[in-house]
């Protein structure tokens, strides 16, 4: 929490700051020498990239011993993105984005709390040791927000928030070569060749974040950009079971811009 | 090549992570795992029902006046009172107190001295499991010889209430105040994720070994108790109404059957018990008495089997005998008619 009103300050600042500039700027100083000469003052772009990251914990709880692989699925992100210039140095910008994020995860975990439900009232509480595998794939309308600074004309550096809506989710995958104990630590041991498990649809629809991104003008039009997002908000509510801690999403996009031409 | 760019890829994006993995955690698990019993000591392998967290052993009656010292295996770290190796006798009611590696949790097993002498049971006594309120029934002597398939249903998500799981006790008995009272049920949604759509009820001489529940649910009952004499016949009391649709595994109405109940007895040699994938075929099978017919029974009717000898199989050793009884014949395959309702009672093993 503290983080975000760390943030929204920062961001209302350089905005008032930038908006400050922006209205004295005509009484000193003809309006157009302090708009970047190759950019007009509405920018729009396109984007296009790739998601690699996690939805995993902010630290490793002791119950998961070993990752024996993590790997990034295909998930691409496309966007459109409008920056307002505001001055030489500074603007201010929105994008709406289609964003995929996902991974693949194999480990080792030992007496993991869980409590499986399902729609029909079924209910099995246990603590599971052996193999978990996790496949994660989900699919967000994100909008950003974000202050731009440009400290020259080849680079960018973002910095904002987002919010993105859920529109298509799996979280599922497999857990095998363990056993599970009914109730508890103390209950019976049940041994587990594989079973399966898929909490897809008890997500949190809506996340929201932080991110981070820089940029670099690599031809006339082209950008390359390097964007980390990070989600405040736990992939699950508070009331799921499944496992004992929170996960949140945390994905660098890897891709480029094309800058459109003005109108 | 790239194949190998894309595992080094995986293999940094693992190590990129084990740097963050926290020390093992203590362990919070307190179990016996095992309680090993000098041989010469035992007429029968020893079984713990971890449910129920109750040892039973089957002593000679020199071992029984002399006392054992069982060598336990605990969870890993864990820590026992009395120890390992300790020796304990029997006039006194026996507890071993676990304590786990985390030393949070304990759990108290008891000992129990199984006697071979019950031929007799009227499923008068019943107590519930206390964590998942099952009923289970138990020997006047506190010993638990007949087990069911209550805490593999347990492990489904049933509600956890007597009445939900399909073998409970009932007053609609023969004799005495209660009788063993087994109605076929649906699945869960839990246990339908893994193609169960129905739960037979079933009780048996015998233990259920939970361990197995998921993985080889038919290995799992663990059929027989050990048993002194030659068994002639098997007699009882019981009624059945079969449910009105039978059904395949996969929950498919099949037209024009009907469930019927199962009830035998079978006498083989120990001390392995035998188990659902081999209770009815396995060579340590030395007699059977079965009950042909398995059709409707409005009202209690008396069942007198005479045991069938296997030709050519002899006595020896540690001989056990199992009794078997299910509200649908086939529920072990998951087969059957919801709602079927098999009660028994006053069941006895006649014997030279």
């Amino acid at each position: 929490m503290r983080l975000t009103i760390l943030l929204s300050s920062v961001l209302l600042a350089a905005a008032s700051m930038a908006e400050a500039q922006h209205v004295v700027v005509p009484e000193v100083l003809p309006a157009e020498k302090h708009i970047p000469t190759t950019a007009a003052k509405w920018e729009h772009s396109i984007q296009a990239g790739l998601n690699f990251g996690a939805s995993a914990p902010l630290s490793i709880p002791d119950n998961i011993r070993k990752i024996n692989v993590w790997a990034p699925t295909f998930a691409p992100m496309i966007g459109y993105e409008v920056l307002h210039n505001i001055d030489r140095k500074w603007a201010v910008g929105a994008a709406v984005k289609v964003d995929m994020k996902g991974m693949y995860i194999k480990d080792q975990v030992m007496y993991l709390p869980t409590i499986i439900t399902t729609d029909g009232g079924g209910k099995f509480e246990g603590t599971f040791s052996g193999t978990n595998e996790t496949h994660v794939r989900n699919s967000y309308i994100s909008l950003p927000v974000h202050v731009v600074f440009s400290p020259d004309k080849n680079w960018k550096v973002k910095l904002g928030l987002y919010g993105a809506w859920l529109f298509s989710s799996n979280f599922k995958g497999t857990v095998s070569d363990g056993y599970i104990r009914n109730g508890g630590p103390l209950g019976e041991k049940v041994e587990i060749d594989e079973a399966s498990f898929d909490f897809g649809h008890e997500m949190n629809e809506f996340d929201w974040g932080v991110q981070a991104a820089g940029e670099r003008m690599v031809g006339k039009k082209i950008a390359v950009l390097a964007n980390f997002n990070w989600g405040m908000r736990p992939l699950f509510p508070s009331s799921f079971e499944g496992m004992n801690f929170k996960l949140y999403n945390m994905y660098l996009t890897l891709g480029v811009r094309y800058y459109l031409p003005s109108f | 090549m790239k194949k190998q760019y894309a595992s080094l890829i995986l293999l940094l994006g693992a190590a990129a992570w084990q740097g963050c993995i926290k020390d093992e955690p203590k362990n919070p698990e307190a179990d016996i795992e095992s309680f090993v019993v000098d041989q010469a000591s035992l007429a029968g392998n020893v079984t713990i029902d971890q449910p129920n967290r109750r040892i039973q052993v089957y002593l000679t009656p020199e071992a029984y006046q002399r006392g054992i010292a069982p060598v336990l295996q605990l969870s890993k770290g864990a820590s026992s009172v009395p120890a390992s190796g300790d020796s304990i006798h029997f006039d006194k009611p026996v507890q071993y107190t676990i304590t786990s590696q985390s030393g949070a949790n304990s759990k108290t097993y008891e000992v129990l001295v199984v006697s071979l002498g019950n031929r007799y049971f009227n499923f008068d006594s019943w107590v519930q499991q206390s964590t998942d309120k099952y009923e289970y029934p138990l020997e006047p002597d506190g010993v638990q010889l007949w087990s069911s398939g209550n805490p593999g249903v347990a492990l489904s998500g049933v509600d956890k209430d007597p009445k939900a799981y399909p073998t409970r006790s009932t007053t609609d008995s023969y004799t005495g105040p209660f009788a063993a009272e087994m109605v076929t049920r649906e699945g869960t949604p839990l246990s339908g994720l893994v193609g169960i759509k129905l739960f037979a009820g079933s009780v048996f001489l015998g233990t259920f070994n939970s361990q197995k529940a998921l993985a080889k649910p038919l290995e799992a009952t663990e059929f027989g108790q050990p048993f002194s004499g030659k068994p002639k016949r098997f007699t009882g009391y019981y009624k059945y109404e079969p449910g009105a649709s039978y059904q395949d595994k996969s929950g498919n109405i099949i037209p024009g059957v009907s469930d019927s109940c199962s009830i035998y007895a079978v006498f083989f040699k120990g001390p392995d018990r035998l188990n659902g994938t081999n209770v009815l075929s396995s060579n340590q099978i030395v007699a059977t008495a079965i009950l042909k017919d398995g059709s409707a029974r409005a009202g209690f009717t008396r069942f007198d089997i005479p045991f069938e000898y296997v030709s050519g199989a002899t006595m020896s050793g540690n001989m056990m005998l199992a009794i078997v009884a299910s509200s649908s014949k086939d529920g072990d395959l998951y087969k059957g008619a919801i709602g079927s309702r098999l009660v028994i009672d006053s069941v006895n093993i006649i014997h030279e």
